[in-house]
């Protein structure tokens, strides 16, 4: 896929009721690389915080299953974060309400994190 | 909406009579919304799209014979039909056939496997079967439960990762698994986002949920990929249960 | 640690814990050297805080002289293993800035967020500033001395 599109894919995905902001994120040093997000949501931090609970996960299941994960959500009382893995070491990441049509916004993003490469 | 609605009962255009139907339905308004239905049904009598509207509509009125009939008819026209199937299980279900309304819904779920409200609904389902065909209790105590139950040290509690894990690769995962839920608390509070909840990591074929259980104690939840994300989160918030009562037991 | 600021201590501590940065060193923007994580040898510090002071003044002219807009906050150097993070940030007591080697365990991205926590944290902690005198050079030298003493115990 050509770089181009990356906006328009996070345009795509906030365009889900409830998504707060989608993120294109380089894991390796926690930075953003696109992003299309409403301006409350601190981007920066988000690649930050989002490439540590990666790691952690990494290591995570690692330790347990000796293999590594490929999508990462949690969800929390007033908000819900999910990061799909991309071509390495790229993840599509998405922050949004706790009352977003999660199935919507698992599907898309699965569908766009494998296509960036 | 008169105009419309009389214009799309007497001459269906296209199939916009689906989306009036529906807005009717759910207004109401069952009578004009089963009109206009019946009106797209003589011009798409093989439509399963139609069947199913008219089954929504019957099933709100109460209708449920009918009903049944509408979504029998959609599922002729479209074996795989999502809504059809979904709608056979509910009724299934409300009836108290809950062996039926599985069946209904993991077809569903196989011909949508995104659908995470099928999931929901299955396990809705799973739990309120009889007592004769219980899931297993957890046992948490068991190393191959895939229950893991760490203290936010890293130091396992009880239980295990799965069938042929040993008591080491407990252990390692519980010390990382504490790592993991510090993380999931510190981007929760850094971003804003509440207290936090569950957090799933998925693989190629694992799933892993972790839930806080106490302030200082959390369980890790291990399946393959083949368990649906919903039921793997109903199964951890079971489990979290279990575990609580095991760590009010030890305490 | 060691920190000649008392009021820097807890702002370093968090710092240090949340960005798992491996070595940190906190100087003003003539290379006097405030506090100091990791560091073991009195001599690493006072180079690192002089090179690390020099570049960023370094970068400061650069950004001068490309007439940028604005000076550049922070420069990184990106390794194999380890990265070094060099960040200018402006407090009660003069611009100071802090050096930052962290590891695979953490990242560019971590680091600068917590930076800019620990960059707030300081500003707002700060004291007034105090006058300052005039320093004479073998003043200079003793005052060095009596600094490195306090980060290392002894010199």
């Amino acid at each position: 896929m050509s770089l181009e599109r990356w906006p328009q894919i996070l345009r795509e995905i906030t365009g889900i009721a409830g998504v707060r902001g989608a993120l294109i994120v380089s894991t390796d040093d926690g930075l953003v690389i696109a992003e299309s997000a409403m301006e409350s949501v601190p981007t920066s931090d988000v690649a930050a915080l989002t490439s540590a609970l990666v790691s952690r996960a990494r290591k995570t299941a690692h330790a347990a299953h000796g293999a590594a994960p490929r999508t990462v959500h949690l969800t929390a009382s007033e908000g819900t974060l999910l990061a799909m893995a991309g071509p390495d070491p790229l993840w599509l990441v998405a922050l949004a309400d706790p009352h977003v049509e999660l199935g919507r916004l698992r599907v898309l993003l699965g569908d766009f994190a494998v296509s960036l490469a | 909406m008169n105009e419309v609605s009389s214009s799309a009962s007497s001459r269906p255009q296209g199939l916009a009579f689906l989306e009036l139907g529906e807005r009717l339905r759910q207004r109401g308004q069952y009578e004009a919304a089963a009109t206009v239905a019946n009106a797209g049904l003589v011009h798409y009598p093989a439509l399963a799209d139609a069947h199913d509207l008219l089954g929504r509509i019957r099933s709100d009125q109460g209708q449920d014979a009918s009903a049944i009939s509408a979504w029998r008819a959609a599922l002729e026209c479209d074996p795989g039909h999502v809504g059809a199937l979904k709608g056979l299980a509910f009724l299934s279900f409300r009836g108290r056939d809950f062996a039926t309304a599985e069946r209904y819904l993991e077809q569903a779920s196989r011909e949508s496997p995104h659908d995470l409200t099928l999931l929901s609904a299955l396990d809705k389902v799973r739990s309120a079967r009889p007592a004769s065909a219980p899931e297993a209790p957890p046992q948490l105590a068991d190393l191959s439960s895939g229950l893991l139950l760490f203290d936010g040290q890293g130091m396992r509690l009880t239980g295990g990762i799965g069938p042929g894990s040993s008591a080491d690769v407990a252990d390692a995962a519980a010390a990382e698994g504490a790592g993991l839920v510090r993380e999931a608390g510190r981007v929760t509070r850094l971003l804003g986002l509440g207290a936090w909840q569950h957090l799933l990591v998925e693989g190629a074929d694992f799933r892993l949920a972790a839930i806080p259980v106490t302030a200082e104690a959390f369980l890790l939840v291990s399946r393959p990929s083949s368990m649906p994300a919903g039921r793997l989160m109903a199964t951890a918030t079971r489990a979290g249960l279990a575990a609580r009562d095991w760590l009010e037991r030890m305490t | 640690m060691r920190v000649l600021e008392p009021w820097v201590t807890e702002p370093l501590v968090e710092f240090v814990r949340e960005s798992s940065a491996r070595v940190v060193l906190v100087m003003t923007s003539s290379g006097q050297v405030i506090a100091q994580h990791g560091f073991t040898r009195s001599l690493d510090v006072m180079a690192a805080a002089a090179l690390g002071a020099g570049i960023l003044a370094t970068t400061g002219e650069l950004a001068r002289v490309m007439q940028s807009p604005s000076e550049f906050g922070a420069v990184v150097h990106q390794g194999e293993r380890e990265g070094v993070w060099l960040g200018g940030f402006d407090t009660p007591r003069g611009r100071w800035i802090a050096l930052a080697v962290f590891g695979r365990e953490s990242s560019v991205g971590l680091v600068r967020l917590f930076f800019q926590r620990f960059a707030a944290q300081v500003a707002a902690a700060a004291p007034p500033p105090v006058a300052v005198r005039e320093v004479l050079a073998e003043g200079f030298e003793r005052e060095l001395d009596d600094s490195l003493r306090a980060l290392f115990g002894k010199v």
